[in-house]
C-alpha cells in the first residue's frame, strides 16, 4: 500500500442500516433508534465535517451487528440535517462516495470503521451509451406501468440524469429492488457492469409488470363489460322514466323478485322459481315468452306450498255444526266425526276420499260445505260434469299458447291453503273422448299414495295433494269407472221420507225462504200440516229442491202482500194452501184404486229417488210368444223372459191351464212408455203380472214388490230399498214384498215408516205370489194340504 | 410498485461529482455598468477556506464550512445548516477570461466584483 493510498484511509463513525443501501449522490432520510446508531451519528455531528460511513446489514434481524454481519462495501455520507425525535434521531444523509470496509473498532458505545474510498472506474464507450439509453427506455416504460399518473414527471426526472451512474443510483430505490440487488449495484466494479446489472433487473421487472398489467387489464375488460351493461341499463331506465313515469315491467320484476324472496317455498320449488325469474329478467318485456313466464311465476308464488289451515279438532263443536246444517244423515256425520277423532290422535292421518251418492237435492254439496265448516277448513268445489279433456284436470304444458293450470291447481290457488275440503261434483258425469279420459287423471289425483307428488303439466313441479279432503258427489255409480270407484269411500244419501222433508222444511228451508223474501219470521207461519201437504201434493222428488222452490213461491206471494202494505201476519194452513199455490199438482192416491188381472205394482229406483210403476200384462188371442214394450233394457227383457219361463214351467203348481200358452201370446208393458227402464229388480213384479193374467186372479192393490228372480224361482236381493219403500209409501202402499236378503236394509228407514208399513220377505217366487195374489195363496195352501 | 418512501432521489444540478460539492450557497447577481456583482450566502465559512475559479464565462466559488464547538458538553438537538464542502458555479452572459476580480467578506456574505471587458454577448 503506497503512501498516497495510506492518506486516503479514514476512520469514521459506522452506521449500520437495514433493508436498504445508500447510494452516492442520493439523499436518504433515516430514523436511528438503536443506541449504537445514535451514538455514531452524534459522534459524526461532533466533527467539523459531519461525516460517517453507512454499511448495509446482511440480516435485518440482528440488532447489534458486528463486522461480519455487514457488507464490506458501503458509502461515506454527510449528515445534511438532523433533529431529535421520539427516542432517536431523524437525519438526512447524503451519500458521498463508495468505500470499502477495512476494519471495525469499538469506540465506547459505537463502532468506528476504517475505510478506503473505492472510486468506480469511469469510462466512456458505445456500450455504455447503448446501455444508458436502454435503461432510460426500460425505466420509462416501467414507470408508465406502475404509476401512470406520475409517469410524465418521472420520465422527465429519469431523462435529466445525464450521467449513467447517477441514473442507476437514482432508479434503484424507485423500483423496489431487493437488498442483494441494490448492494450488487453498489459493488459493481465499472460503470458498464452497473448498467448491465440495472438493465437485467429492469428487464425482469418490466416483464413482471407487463404480465401483471395484462392480468389486471383482462380482469378489467370483464368488469367493464358488466359495468357497461349496468350503465346502459341505468340509462335505459332513466330514458323510460323520462318518457312516461315508472317503467312498469321493471317495476313488476322488482316486485316479483321481492315476492320470491319473501315467499315460503320448498327448496326445489325455489330453485325452479329463481331459474325462471333469472330467465325473465333477461327477456325484453315485449317478448312473447315474457308474459308466459310472468303468469307462471305469479301462479307458483300464489300456490299455498306450505300454507295450511289448522284443523279444529273439537268433536263436540263439529257435531253441532253438522247438525245445524243438515237433518239426520247419521251415517255420514258419524264418518266425519270418526275422521276428526282419528286426526286428533294421529295428526298425519291421510284424509279420506269420500263419495256421496244420492239423488239430486238431498244436500250433497251443502254437506261438503258443512264438513269444511266443522273441520275449520276452506271449501272449494269444482264441477266435473261434462268434462271431457284430461288437460282440464291436469293442465296444459307451458309450451302451448294460452296454457293454464288444471282445475285442481286452480281450486287450490283459490282456496289459498293446501288442505281445503275439495268437492268434485258430478263425478258420474265425466265424459271422455279422443282427447283423453279425465277419469284416468282422477285416478292419480284421488290416490293417496300418488297424489303426494301430483305434477300439474303447467306448473311442472310436484304439489302435495295428500292433505286435501276430497269429496266427490254422484247421482249414480253405474257410469263411474271401476278403478275410480275403488279409490273412494262410498256414502249413500238416499231420498228423504215425508216426515224428514217436513222436518227439513221447518228447520232449514222455511227460515231460509222467509229471509230470502225479505220477511220477518213472525210474518209467516207455515203449519206442519201445510208443509206435509206441500210435500205430498205439490212436489214429487227424493230431495228437497222442489220443496224449497214451492215454499219460496208461498213466501214471495206473502212478500207481495207486505209490499202492498198488508202487514198482517199470514198463517198458511193445509186448507188455504190452494190460495197460495193453486190446485194441487200430484195426488197421493195416484195409486190405482183397483187392479185388473194382469197388473202388478213394482218398485223402481231412479236417480231421483224411488218410484212406483205398474207392470201390465195381457193375453193376445191370436198372437204368439212374448211382446215387451215400454223402453225396456236388455236386462229387463231377459228378466221378463225368465219370469215367463218360470210361470210356464210351474203352470201345474199355479193352477194354470197350459193350453193358454199355446192359444195366446202375451204382451208385457211397463208405463210410462217414454222413460227408459232397465235392471233386474222388476223380475218378481213381472212374474206376478204374468201369474195374474194367466190365472185371472188380480193382484192386491196395496202391495208393491221388488226383487230379482232366477229360473228356479229364487228371489235375489236388490238395491235402493229405502228409496223404493219411501216411494211405495208416498203412493199409498201398505205392504211391500222384499227379497229376504234385503231385510237388513230396513234399518235405514225412519222408524215411523217402518212401523206404518208391512213388509213381506220372500225367499222364493211362491212367497211373492202368495203375498201378492190372495186367491193364488189360497190355491197354494190347498196344494200344500193336499201334499201333506 | 411504490417508491421506497425513505429514500427519495434528490438531484443536484449538473455537477460532475458529488464529492466536490455537498451543498450550494444561495447567490444574488447584480449587473453594473462595467461588470457584475455576485453575493454568496456563506455564513460561517472562513475566508481562507474559500476559493474562486474562472473558466470561460463561468465563475465557480468553492470552499468548506467547518463546524466548531461552541461550548464543552453541548450536543446537537437539531441541525439545518449544511457543513462540509460547497461549490457554486454561475454562468454569466459574457466571457470572463482576464476579468478583474475583487473579493470581500462582510457579515457572512462573500461579495465578488467582476469587471470585464467586452461586456455583453
Amino acid at each position: 500500500m503506497s503512501n498516497s493510498e495510506e492518506e486516503k484511509l479514514q476512520t469514521l463513525p459506522l452506521l449500520p442500516i437495514k433493508n436498504s443501501v445508500l447510494f452516492p449522490t442520493l439523499l436518504m432520510p433515516i430514523n436511528a433508534g438503536r443506541p449504537a446508531s445514535i451514538a455514531a451519528i452524534e459522534a459524526a455531528l461532533a466533527t467539523e465535517e459531519k461525516e460517517l460511513v453507512v454499511f448495509a446489514q446482511r440480516d435485518a434481524s440482528i440488532d447489534e451487528p458486528q463486522a461480519g454481519d455487514l457488507y464490506t462495501i458501503g458509502t461515506k455520507a454527510v449528515v445534511k440535517k438532523m433533529a431529535r425525535g421520539r427516542g432517536g434521531i431523524e437525519a438526512v444523509l447524503l451519500g458521498v462516495e463508495r468505500v470499502v470496509l477495512i476494519k471495525v473498532e469499538q469506540d465506547g458505545t459505537y463502532q468506528r470503521a476504517r475505510v478506503r474510498p473505492l472510486p468506480i472506474i469511469e469510462e466512456k464507450s458505445t456500450e455504455i451509451e447503448a446501455l444508458h439509453r436502454e435503461v432510460i427506455d426500460l425505466a420509462t416504460r416501467a414507470v408508465e406501468l406502475t404509476q401512470p399518473q406520475a409517469a410524465a414527471g418521472m420520465a422527465q426526472l429519469i431523462a435529466s440524469a445525464k450521467e449513467p451512474l447517477r441514473l442507476v443510483y437514482m432508479l434503484a430505490p424507485m423500483f423496489s429492488l431487493e437488498l442483494e440487488k441494490e448492494q450488487a449495484l453498489l459493488e459493481a466494479a465499472t460503470v458498464t457492469d452497473t448498467l448491465r446489472l440495472m438493465h437485467a433487473y429492469l428487464s425482469h421487472e418490466l416483464q413482471v409488470l407487463e404480465l401483471r398489467s395484462k392480468i389486471a387489464s383482462e380482469a378489467q375488460t370483464e368488469m367493464s363489460k358488466e359495468q357497461r351493461d349496468y350503465l346502459l341499463r341505468q340509462q335505459l331506465k332513466a330514458i323510460q322514466k323520462e318518457l312516461g313515469g315508472e317503467n312498469p315491467e321493471q317495476n313488476e320484476l322488482t316486485l316479483l323478485r321481492e315476492r320470491v324472496e319473501k315467499a315460503d317455498l320448498p327448496e326445489d320449488v325455489r330453485k325452479e322459481v329463481e331459474r325462471e325469474l333469472g330467465r325473465l329478467e333477461r327477456l325484453p318485456p315485449a317478448a312473447p315468452d315474457y308474459n308466459v313466464g310472468r303468469t307462471y311465476l305469479d301462479l307458483v308464488l300464489e300456490l299455498p306450498w306450505k300454507t295450511a289451515t289448522e284443523d279444529v279438532l273439537d268433536i263436540g263443536r263439529a257435531r253441532t255444526v253438522l247438525d245445524e246444517d243438515h237433518y239426520d244423515l247419521r251415517e255420514i256425520k258419524d264418518r266425519i266425526l270418526e275422521h276428526l277423532g282419528v286426526l286428533k290422535l294421529n295428526p298425519t292421518a291421510k284424509s279420506p276420499i269420500l263419495c256421496f251418492v244420492g239423488p239430486p237435492g238431498v244436500g250433497k254439496t251443502s254437506l261438503g260445505q258443512s264438513i269444511a265448516r266443522a273441520l275449520g277448513r276452506k271449501f272449494e268445489r269444482l264441477s266435473l260434469g261434462g268434462l271431457h279433456d284430461e288437460a282440464e284436470l291436469r293442465g296444459h304444458r307451458r309450451t302451448y299458447i294460452g296454457a293454464m293450470p288444471g282445475r285442481i291447481i286452480q281450486a287450490i290457488r283459490r282456496a289459498g291453503v293446501n288442505n281445503p275440503v275439495l268437492m268434485l261434483d258430478e263425478v258420474d258425469k265425466i265424459g271422455h273422448d279422443f282427447r283423453g279420459d279425465p277419469a284416468a287423471a282422477l285416478l292419480e289425483i284421488l290416490d293417496p299414495e300418488q297424489n303426494r307428488t301430483f305434477r300439474d303439466n303447467y306448473i311442472d313441479l310436484p304439489f302435495d295433494l295428500s292433505k286435501i279432503f276430497f269429496i266427490t258427489t254422484a247421482n249414480t255409480l253405474d257410469t263411474i269407472a271401476r278403478p275410480l270407484l275403488d279409490r273412494m269411500e262410498l256414502l249413500r244419501l238416499s231420498g228423504y221420507s215425508e216426515e224428514e222433508k217436513v222436518e227439513i222444511a221447518k228447520r232449514y228451508l222455511n227460515p231460509r225462504q222467509i229471509k230470502e223474501a225479505g220477511l220477518q219470521p213472525d210474518h209467516v207461519t207455515l203449519e206442519s200440516e201445510a208443509l206435509k201437504a206441500i210435500v205430498s201434493l205439490y212436489t214429487r222428488e227424493a230431495g228437497v229442491r222442489q220443496l224449497e222452490r214451492t215454499i219460496g213461491r208461498v213466501t214471495r206471494k206473502i212478500a207481495v202482500l207486505h209490499a202492498e202494505g198488508k202487514k198482517d201476519p199470514v198463517t198458511v194452513t193445509r186448507d188455504n194452501l190452494a190460495e197460495w199455490l193453486g190446485p194441487r199438482r200430484f195426488s197421493t192416491d195416484q195409486a190405482r184404486k183397483q187392479l185388473p188381472a194382469g197388473v202388478a205394482t213394482g218398485l223402481a229406483w231412479t236417480e231421483t229417488g224411488g218410484d212406483v210403476l205398474y207392470i201390465e200384462a195381457t193375453l193376445l188371442p191370436s198372437g204368439r210368444g212374448l211382446t215387451l214394450t215400454g223402453q225396456l233394457g236388455e236386462v229387463m227383457q231377459e228378466s221378463a223372459r225368465a219370469a215367463q219361463s218360470y210361470i210356464w214351467s210351474h203352470a201345474e203348481e199355479l193352477g194354470i191351464d197350459r193350453s193358454l200358452f199355446r192359444r195366446y201370446g202375451v204382451h208385457i208393458h211397463v208405463p210410462a212408455g217414454a222413460t227408459p227402464k232397465d235392471g233386474p229388480s222388476a223380475g218378481v213384479t213381472m212374474a206376478t203380472a204374468l201369474a195374474s193374467i194367466y190365472s185371472r186372479f188380480p193382484a192386491r192393490v196395496d202391495t208393491a214388490m221388488t226383487g230379482e228372480i232366477t229360473l228356479t224361482g229364487l228371489v235375489l236381493p236388490i238395491g235402493g230399498v229405502k228409496e223404493k219403500v219411501l216411494a211405495a209409501r208416498r203412493m199409498g202402499m201398505k205392504r211391500v214384498i222384499l227379497p229376504r236378503d234385503n231385510e237388513k236394509d230396513l234399518s235405514e228407514l225412519p222408524d215411523t215408516v217402518a212401523k206404518e208399513m208391512e213388509f213381506i220377505f220372500a225367499d222364493k217366487i211362491e212367497d211373492v205370489l202368495t203375498a201378492a195374489i190372495p186367491q193364488l195363496g189360497k190355491h197354494f195352501s190347498t196344494l200344500e194340504q193336499a201334499a201333506s | 410498485m411504490p417508491l421506497k418512501s425513505n429514500q427519495m432521489p434528490v438531484i443536484f444540478g449538473a455537477a460532475q461529482s458529488v464529492t466536490e460539492r455537498l451543498w450550494r450557497p444561495a447567490a444574488d447577481i447584480y449587473q453594473t455598468r462595467d461588470g457584475w456583482i455576485i453575493k454568496y450566502a456563506v455564513a460561517g465559512v472562513k475566508p481562507e477556506d474559500m476559493k474562486i475559479a474562472i473558466k470561460g464565462s463561468a465563475i465557480t466559488v468553492s470552499g468548506f464550512r467547518r463546524d466548531w464547538k461552541l461550548e464543552e458538553g453541548c450536543t446537537y438537538y437539531a441541525m439545518e445548516i449544511s457543513y462540509n464542502r460547497f461549490e457554486r458555479t454561475i454562468e454569466l452572459p459574457c466571457l470572463l477570461d482576464g476579468a478583474e476580480v475583487r473579493m470581500e467578506a462582510r457579515d457572512g456574505i462573500l461579495i465578488v466584483r467582476l469587471k470585464c471587458r467586452g461586456v455583453n454577448p
